[in-house]
């Protein structure tokens, strides 16, 4: 009783113009009346998939095929009309105008207060349970409720398939639960749903059927009934580990360097110590909005509503930024364009951002530049190029350059390698190894659990702004084991089926 | 090896085009007088009076300059000015001319401070709270005064102020020093650029004559310039400045103190504006209580003229100079050579725009010429660009 498929893709490839493979050639079927998840690491191409799918990005190779016809589609425009609607992760919806008029953005007509228009915008909405009324302004509504008028946005073509793209990644327990009945809805509505989520819970409780990419190409389709979290796991891992190895000499315990006691962030980090000693590398795994970042930045001095007691050596560090860099903790930010460096300078102004002196001394900033060019290997011209002209992994390994100065004791990593391609990454963690190995404390935040597995000394598990667990030893665990620790229902409530 | 010029990176249309427009400017209108009969435009004591002229504007110029490098705006200098010389003015006579003008100097610092407290821990943008304290101040200026010129008719107090306004200082020993320092300067850093400008100085010098002398709000400036811009370049307190505008954010986690610099911007805008405020009310000896009206505009044209970015992270106090150098030799032409005044106001406005103009193609010209450094780039769109974090 297996329907016509509504969407079939053969061999879509996607190659940037710089000659990097997004995608590989992907095989899918999606029918109608289903919930397809999607799955796969960071990297993976679900994102580029779904941009193609959705009509924002051209596909370079392959056939895809929209009810039995070859899709041609080149604008988003197209698509919508076609009758697919995609959800974006970050909801694209103006705060300030109400929610009616957020929902009908999209459609064409003169007048603004068309009453035919208002009434198929208030059918929509009542179709999803009326969880907001219609005059609300969106900018005042909850993250979770603007998530469903994104969904009613979207509904209001009258899809065929919904595109979703982590639609519940910013949610609490109870709006994701609101999302998850509006999903089953519009399956049993005949339409379809492909679903993209990193939790591997929702994926068995929700989807009918998966696929998984893996480097660009569907690794695995499969009826979600067959699966378990374990083998999704296993799926979604299993990427060729990187050239690292764990120096394997047993690591004598030291000392704490840096202590944090009772730190926390109302509404973002619950109450959280921890201790790291020199040369210790500690992992941080959770998944997006996690409260990894949080931690970090509150460690850092860097969330104003932070309070808690965070030392070093001994010492207490008050939580400002200034007093955090004075004392010699670091801390790399996960989003380098907007939080790392300073995109009209150049390579050697960026490193020398962090000195703390009088007089400038560019000799001096050229040659610690040239330096760190040489030892991070960074593609780069030479220390007078400016950053933003640089890849994203050499412009990384720049924020990471400014923090090599003899007073950095604390080394905080939010995903220094996220984005970025393998042999920066393996730049990047040689020389976070390195640098533990020369005595400084690290904490590594890493969406990468095979990288956390590779370099860190112990792991700490982050869910919901709270540490749930502390792996002594990761070198006793495996990947898939990781994933459904950060990501599983073992830990995880709020979940209904 | 400093000896090798980027010619290009020095003398180019974005680099130096500021400079290029008022040589232009000037070599035109000198063109004029001589067509017309007039005698000679190019003297050193019509240039002279050119940099008098632009001095007030070009103070303020120099610290507006760093308030939008550091990414923020005031307009309210203008006002800040008039309350500065109506403080003076008021002053003067009861309490001294030095004790009155220090008066003026908190004054209009104070009202910085507000500005940058309000722009910082309120949170309303600049543009917002500056329209306000430009209305506000101008409105203050209107009640210390009652509406009417205030005079200082103290004679003694009169004379002080006209010694430090109008006072004439000779420049051809000061030329002559600062050239034999740059000169040395080059040569122990084998700079050809240093070289070259020593002599251009000192050629310069020579045409101005023995007897050249300018009024002293020139010198002011120059040396309030000359300060600003070694901070800006030699320190690490001016590069992050720069910092502070290019990426807030990335300075903040760099561990800069982000308010204190925009706070400091604020201060130092207010305190340049009142110590024009001060040479304006000195020159008069007088208030009017609409004195400086609109100048905050000719301010802001003038660090756009230098090439300032609104957006913050770049700037030049030393074009915005040349900036506002460039509007008022403009106004001077216009007076000098009788050539229209209704002309004027349509001319200026078409010089900044082409100037902003040139700048902004410039820039996307010298982006698409330089090649991309790295040889296998990551793509930014797989990394996820709205997930960053997720897997």
């Amino acid at each position: 009783m297996v329907e016509a498929p509504l969407l079939t893709l053969a061999g879509v490839e996607k190659t940037w113009p710089n000659g990097t493979v997004a995608l590989r050639g992907v095989d899918m079927v999606v029918r109608p009346g289903r919930v397809h998840g999607l799955l796969g690491a960071n990297g993976a191409g679900k994102s580029t998939l779904i941009k193609i799918l959705a009509g924002a990005l051209p596909a370079s190779g392959g056939t895809i095929n929209w009810c039995g016809q070859a899709a041609l589609w080149t604008t988003p425009r197209a698509a919508r009309a076609a009758g697919i609607a995609t959800l974006y992760q970050h909801i694209p919806l103006v705060p300030t105008l109400n929610a009616a008029d957020n929902i009908l953005l999209e459609q064409r007509g003169g007048l603004r207060r068309d009453a035919a228009a208002r009434r198929r915008a208030a059918a929509v909405v009542a179709l999803l349970g009326d969880p907001f009324g219609l005059d609300e302004i969106v900018g005042e509504l909850p993250i979770g409720t603007r998530q469903m008028v994104a969904i009613a946005q979207a509904l209001i073509g009258d899809p065929a398939l919904v595109i979703m793209d982590e639609p519940t990644a910013a949610l609490a327990g109870h709006e994701r639960e609101t999302v998850y009945q509006t999903i089953r809805q519009l399956a049993a509505a005949g339409r379809a749903v492909l679903f993209v989520s990193h939790f591997l819970d929702e994926i068995l409780a929700l989807t009918d059927e998966v696929t998984i990419l893996r480097d660009g190409r569907a690794l695995l389709h499969a009826e979600t009934a067959t699966l378990d979290e374990a083998a999704i796991a296993a799926a979604i891992a299993g990427r060729s580990v990187t050239a690292l190895t764990r120096s394997s000499a047993a690591r004598t315990p030291s000392p704490p360097l840096l202590e944090v006691r009772d730190l926390c962030s109302p509404g973002r980090l619950a109450t959280t110590s921890l201790s790291i000693g020199a040369g210790e590398i500690v992992g941080v795994a959770g998944t997006l909005g996690s409260g990894r970042s949080e931690l970090l930045h509150a460690i850092f001095g860097a969330d104003p509503a932070a309070s808690g007691d965070v030392r070093l050596a001994g010492r207490r560090v008050a939580l400002f930024t200034d007093e955090a860099v004075a004392a010699g903790i670091a801390l790399v930010p996960e989003d380098r364009v907007a939080q790392g460096f300073v995109p009209t300078m150049t390579i050697a102004e960026n490193i020398a951002l962090s000195q703390r002196r009088f007089l400038l001394d560019r000799t001096c900033e050229a040659e610690a530049a040239r330096a760190a060019i040489a030892r991070l290997a960074i593609r780069a011209d030479g220390p007078d190029a400016m950053v933003s002209e640089l890849s994203g992994g050499n412009a990384q390994k720049v924020v990471l350059a400014k923090w090599l100065t003899p007073t950095t004791r604390v080394l905080l990593l939010d995903e220094p390698t996220a984005g970025i391609d393998i042999g920066a990454r393996i730049d990047i963690l040689r020389t976070v190894r390195c640098l533990a190995d020369e005595g400084l404390a690290v904490l590594l935040v890493s969406s990468e659990f095979e990288e956390l597995l590779a370099i860190a000394d112990r792991i700490l598990v982050l869910r919901d702004g709270a540490v749930i667990a502390e792996i002594a030893d990761p070198a006793d665990l495996d990947e898939a084991a990781l994933i459904q620790l950060a990501s599983g229902a073992s830990a995880r409530t709020g979940v209904a089926a | 090896m400093n000896m090798k010029i980027d010619w290009r990176q020095h003398f180019g249309l974005r680099e130096a085009g500021v400079y290029y427009a008022l040589l232009i400017l000037l070599g035109v209108l000198a063109a004029i007088a001589h067509a017309r009969g007039l005698p000679n435009y190019l003297t050193a004591q019509n240039l002279g009076n050119i940099a008098y002229q632009s001095s007030l504007v070009g103070i303020m110029g120099v610290a507006m300059t760093v308030m939008l490098i550091t990414g923020a705006f005031d307009l309210s200098v203008a006002s800040v000015a008039a309350l500065a010389a109506a403080v003076l003015v008021g002053l003067a006579p009861q309490i001294g001319f030095p004790l009155a003008a220090f008066a003026a100097l908190i004054t209009a610092a104070a009202i910085g401070l507000l500005n940058g407290a309000i722009v910082q821990f309120i949170g309303i943008n600049a543009f917002i709270v500056t329209l306000g304290t430009l209305t506000a101040v101008r409105g203050l200026v209107l009640v210390l005064t009652d509406g009417r010129s205030l005079m200082v008719e103290r004679a003694d107090t009169l004379a002080q102020m006209l010694a430090f306004e109008s006072v004439r200082v000779p420049l051809f020993w000061p030329v002559v020093a600062i050239t034999v320092a740059l000169f040395a300067l080059g040569v122990l850093r084998r700079s050809a650029l240093q070289l070259l400008s020593a002599c251009t100085l000192f050629a310069l010098g020579l045409l101005a004559g023995p007897g050249f002398a300018v009024a002293a709000p020139v010198v002011y400036l120059a040396i309030f310039t000359a300060i600003v811009w070694a901070v800006l370049r030699f320190t690490v307190v001016g590069r992050r400045i720069y910092a502070v505008g290019g990426n807030a954010e990335a300075a903040r986690l760099s561990g800069i103190n982000v308010h204190a610099y925009k706070l400091g911007a604020f201060v130092l805008s207010s305190v340049a504006a009142g110590f024009a405020g001060i040479l304006f009310g000195c020159r008069l000896g007088a208030i009017n209580p609409t004195a400086l009206q609109g100048s905050e505009l000719t301010v802001i044209a003038a660090a756009i003229l230098g090439g300032t970015s609104l957006f913050g992270g770049a700037g030049n106090v030393v074009k915005t100079v040349a900036g506002a150098l460039l509007l008022f030799t403009l106004t001077n032409g216009f007076n000098v050579l009788n050539l229209g005044a209704s002309y004027q106001g349509l001319i200026e406005g078409v010089v900044v725009i082409a100037a902003a103009a040139i700048y902004t193609v410039g820039g996307e010209r010298r982006r698409a010429r330089r090649p991309i450094v790295d040889t296998a780039p990551d793509a930014p769109p797989i990394a996820e660009a709205g997930m960053g974090a997720g897997a």
